[in-house]
C-alpha cells in the first residue's frame, strides 16, 4: 500500500531577494543624504508659494536633523500684489525644530532667528502667483476675494466732457426708472382687480338691498308684529357680519396700497438714480468737498485696506477656530491631489507651530547711518483652539512701531493690526484720471486695522510736509488737471486720512484730505455754473424718456389707492347708514316693551 | 513600443512560469495596490517589499502595476469620493482622530481623500481578483498553455534580452 505523494513545500520567502532589498534601501538612503536639502528646498519653496499667492525663492537650505536645526540663505517672498517687488527678503533665518513631532507630521519650530531682512525690494520678474489669471488655490480664491471687496468702493472720478455736454447717447434700456415704472403699473393692475374680485365676493348689495326691504316693512309694523322684529334682528346681525368682511378687506387693501406706496417711493429712488448715471456719463465733477477727496486719494487709500485684508482672510483660511476636521486640497501630483483632511485633537500638537520669532532688519542699508530695527512674533500656529492663545507680532524701531494680533482662539475670529512709520520715503501715486502725480516724499503713515468677525473698522493716514506735484507727460493735460493743477501744486502739505468702517460685505468709505476744501473751492469758482447747466440739462433729458411711463404709473398707482379707498369707505357708510336706521326704528317699535 | 513589448513579455512570461497559479495572482494582486494607488507612499513601500521578498511572481507584480495603473487614474473620482466619505463621516472621526495624532501615521497619507479611497478599494478589491486570477491562470495553462508554448510567437517573444531580466526575479 502505497500513501499520497508527498508534494514539495511551497516556500513562503524569497530569501535571495533580501540583498537586493537592502542594497535598494542603501540607495535610498544615500540618495536622501545627498537631495535632502534640495528636496526640502524644493518643497519649501513650492509649499510656500501656494501658501502666499506669491514666489518663494530659496537660495540654499540646509537640514540638520540630527541638532534639530534648519538654516535657510537668502530668502525671497515676492509681493502678492506688486508685480516686481519683493514683500520681504531675509539674509539668514536660523530655526530649531523639534525632531519628535516631525513623526506626527507636525512642525514645531521653537524659535526662528531672522537676519537681514529688508522690505520692499525691487525685483526683476513677477513674482505673483494668486493674482495671475487661472490660478487655483486658497490664496488665488481669497486674492479674487478681497479685489471683489475692494471694487465695491464707488470712488467718483475727476474728468470733464470735452466738447458740448450732451446726453444724446443716453440708452433708455439702460434706465432703471423705466423697469420700475412698468412694475408699479403692473401691480397696480393686479391690485385693482384682486380688490374688484374681493368686493364682488363680499355681496354687500344683496345684504343692503335685503335690509332696506326688512326697514321698509319695520316701518310700517307694529309693536307685536314679532315676526318683523325678528327679521329686523337678522338682517342687524347680516349688517354687521357684512361690515366684518368690509372691515378686513380693508385690511388686505391698506397693505396693498402700503406696497403701492413703496413702489412710488422706489420710483422715486430709480429717477434719483438715473440723474446719477446720466451724471456719469457726462463725467461731470462732483463739486462737493468729501467727494474731491475720494476722487482724488480713493484709488490711493482702498489699497492697503485690501491688502491687509488680504493677510488677514489668508490667516483665517489656515489658521480657522475650532478642532472640526478641516479638509484642504492635497499635494499636487499626476494622480487626482484629493483633499488631505486634518483632525485636530484636543491636548494635542497642532500641525504647524511657530513658538517664537526673532527678526532684526535695516532701514536704508546703503546711507551713512543705516536705521536698525528689531520685532517679534509668537504663536503662528495652524490650529490656535490647539495652542489657545493668540498670534502676536510687534516690531519697533526708530520713528516705526506696528503690532498685530490674530485671536482665532475662539469661535469668532478677532484680527487687529496697527503701524506707524515716519521719515521713510513714499511711493509716489497717481491722481486718477486728470494726468498728475503726486510724490508725498518723507513722511508719516499711519495704518490701523480691525477686523473682528465680518465687521471692519480700518484707517489709513497719510502726513507729508514734502509734498511735490507733477504732471504726468504721457497724459494729455485736461481741463480739471489743470485746475487741480493751479489749486494744489503750491501746496506742500498733505494730510489724508481713510477710513473703512461696517460689515465686511457692505462697507463704507470716508475719504478727507486738507486738499479738498481748497480744490472744491477752485472747481465751484470755475465750473459751478457750467455744471449746474449740464445737470440740469440731464434731468431734463431723462425726464423726458422716462416720464411716459412713470407718470401713467404713478397715475395708476394712485388711482387704484383712491378708488379702492373710496369703494370701501362707501360701502361701510352704508352698511353704517342703514344699521342704524334699522336700530332705531327698532328702538322705536319696542319702547316701553318688555320683549321675552 | 518597448513598454508594450516588456508588458507582453511579462504577461506571456509569468503565465508559463514555473509559479504556481497562486504565486501569480497573489504577484498580480500585489502589483494592482501599486497601480491603484498614489504611488509615492509608505504603503507602496511596504508592499514594495513584500513583492521582493514572498515567494510570489515578481513579474505579476509588476504586470499588476502597469494594468492596474491607468485604471487607477481613472477610478481617481471613485476613490476620490469613497475617501472623502470615509474620512468626513461622523462615525469614524474618533477613528481618524486617534490616528492622526499617533506617531508615524500621519505619514502614510492616509488622511489624504484620494490615498484612502484607493487603499481601501485596493483592498476589497484583493480577495476577488486574486480568486478569479487564481482560477483563470490555471484554466489557461491547462487549455491553451502548451499550445501557446509551442507557438513560433512565444518562442521568438521568449528569445528576447528582456525575457531573460524577467528571469532573475521568477517564482
Amino acid at each position: 500500500m502505497t500513501g499520497p505523494t508527498p508534494t514539495a513545500r511551497l516556500k513562503i520567502f524569497r530569501w535571495k531577494a533580501v540583498g537586493p532589498l537592502l542594497v535598494l534601501l542603501v540607495i535610498v538612503v544615500i540618495l536622501w543624504i545627498i537631495f535632502a536639502d534640495t528636496i526640502a528646498r524644493h518643497q519649501t519653496q513650492s509649499v510656500g508659494t501656494e501658501l502666499l499667492g506669491a514666489k518663494v525663492e530659496i537660495r540654499n537650505l540646509h537640514l540638520d536633523v540630527p541638532h534639530g536645526k534648519v538654516l535657510i540663505h537668502g530668502l525671497t517672498i515676492a509681493s502678492p500684489h506688486e508685480a516686481l517687488r519683493n514683500l520681504l527678503q531675509a539674509d539668514e533665518l536660523v530655526a530649531d525644530i523639534d525632531v519628535v513631532p516631525l513623526t506626527e507630521k507636525k512642525f514645531i519650530v521653537n524659535r526662528i532667528a531672522a537676519n537681514g531682512l529688508r522690505f520692499g525690494t525691487t525685483r526683476e520678474t513677477d513674482g505673483r502667483v494668486a493674482a495671475k489669471e487661472g490660478s487655483d488655490g486658497i490664496a488665488a480664491r481669497v486674492m479674487a476675494e478681497t479685489q471683489d471687496w475692494a471694487k465695491q468702493f464707488q470712488v467718483p472720478i475727476l474728468q470733464l466732457a470735452t466738447g458740448k455736454l450732451s446726453v444724446d447717447s443716453l440708452d433708455p434700456r439702460r434706465l432703471s426708472s423705466i423697469p420700475a415704472a412698468e412694475a408699479l403699473a403692473a401691480r397696480a393692475d393686479s391690485s385693482q382687480r384682486a380688490w374688484k374680485g374681493a368686493f364682488d365676493s363680499l355681496r354687500i348689495g344683496p345684504t343692503i338691498d335685503s335690509a332696506s326691504a326688512t326697514l321698509e316693512k319695520l316701518k310700517h309694523a307694529r309693536a307685536t308684529d314679532l315676526a318683523t322684529l325678528n327679521e329686523a334682528r337678522q338682517a342687524i346681525e347680516r349688517l354687521k357680519r357684512a361690515q366684518n368682511r368690509v372691515t378686513t378687506l380693508e385690511r388686505g387693501v391698506k397693505t396693498g396700497v402700503a406696497g403701492l406706496q413703496s413702489g412710488l417711493a422706489g420710483l422715486d429712488s430709480a429717477k434719483r438714480r438715473d440723474y446719477a448715471f446720466a451724471r456719469s456719463l457726462l463725467k461731470l465733477p462732483s463739486l462737493e468737498a468729501p467727494q474731491i477727496g475720494a476722487a482724488l486719494f480713493g484709488q490711493t487709500a482702498i489699497k492697503p485696506f485690501e491688502r491687509v485684508l488680504y493677510w488677514a482672510q489668508l490667516a483665517r483660511r489656515y489658521m480657522p477656530p475650532g478642532l472640526l476636521p478641516r479638509a484642504a486640497p492635497g499635494p499636487q501630483r499626476l494622480r487626482r491631489a484629493g483633499e488631505d483632511v486634518r483632525f485636530p485633537k484636543e491636548r494635542a500638537l497642532p500641525a504647524f507651530l511657530l513658538r517664537t520669532a526673532e527678526l532684526s532688519f535695516l532701514l536704508k542699508p546703503n546711507s551713512n547711518q543705516p536705521q536698525r530695527y528689531a520685532g517679534r512674533l509668537s504663536g503662528l500656529t495652524s490650529d490656535p483652539a490647539l495652542y489657545g492663545r493668540p498670534t502676536v507680532a510687534e516690531a519697533s524701531g526708530p520713528q516705526f512701531s506696528a503690532g498685530g494680533m490674530m485671536n482665532h482662539v475662539r469661535s469668532i475670529p478677532v484680527d487687529t493690526a496697527g503701524a506707524s512709520i515716519g521719515g521713510i520715503p513714499l511711493p509716489a501715486f497717481d491722481v486718477p484720471g486728470v494726468g498728475l502725480r503726486l510724490d508725498p516724499g518723507a513722511g508719516t503713515t499711519q495704518l490701523a486695522f480691525n477686523l473682528n468677525g465680518d465687521t471692519i473698522h480700518a484707517r489709513f493716514a497719510l502726513r507729508s510736509s514734502n509734498v511735490t506735484w507733477a504732471r504726468d507727460s504721457a497724459v494729455t493735460s485736461s481741463t480739471i488737471g489743470n485746475l487741480i493743477w493751479q489749486a494744489a501744486s503750491g501746496i506742500t502739505n498733505l494730510d489724508l486720512e481713510a477710513r473703512v468702517s461696517g460689515a465686511l460685505h457692505n462697507p463704507g468709505l470716508a475719504i478727507r484730505s486738507n486738499l479738498d476744501q481748497v480744490i472744491a473751492s477752485r472747481l465751484k469758482a470755475v465750473l459751478g455754473e457750467q455744471v449746474a447747466a449740464a445737470e440740469k440739462q440731464l434731468r431734463a433729458r431723462v425726464d423726458s424718456l422716462v416720464d411716459d411711463k412713470v407718470a401713467p404709473a404713478r397715475a395708476k398707482a394712485t388711482e387704484v389707492q383712491t378708488q379702492a379707498q373710496a369703494q370701501i369707505a362707501q360701502q361701510r357708510a352704508r352698511i353704517d347708514e342703514l344699521q342704524k336706521q334699522l336700530e332705531q326704528q327698532l328702538r322705536n317699535l319696542t319702547r316701553g316693551i318688555r320683549l321675552p | 513600443m518597448f513598454a508594450l513589448l516588456k508588458l507582453i513579455q511579462s504577461l506571456f512570461g509569468a503565465l508559463h512560469s514555473e509559479g504556481t497559479p497562486g504565486q501569480l495572482a497573489a504577484g498580480i494582486v500585489l502589483g494592482s495596490f501599486l497601480g491603484l494607488t498614489p504611488l509615492i507612499n509608505i504603503h507602496n513601500a511596504v508592499v514594495f517589499a513584500a513583492l521582493m521578498l514572498l515567494n510570489v511572481s515578481f513579474a505579476g507584480g509588476m504586470l499588476g502595476w502597469a494594468i492596474f495603473l491607468p485604471i487607477g487614474f481613472l477610478l481617481d473620482p471613485l476613490f476620490d469620493w469613497i475617501g472623502h466619505s470615509l474620512l468626513l463621516a461622523p462615525s469614524l472621526r474618533g477613528m481618524w482622530t486617534s490616528l492622526y495624532n499617533m506617531p508615524i501615521m500621519p505619514l502614510t497619507n492616509f488622511n489624504n481623500t484620494v490615498v484612502l479611497g484607493s487603499l481601501v478599494f485596493a483592498l476589497l478589491f484583493a480577495i476577488p481578483l486574486f480568486i478569479a486570477l487564481r482560477w483563470a491562470v490555471g484554466r489557461y495553462r491547462e487549455t491553451v498553455g502548451a499550445r501557446v508554448r509551442q507557438s513560433r510567437f512565444y518562442k521568438a517573444l521568449t528569445a528576447s534580452k528582456a525575457y531573460n531580466v524577467y528571469r532573475m526575479f521568477r517564482p
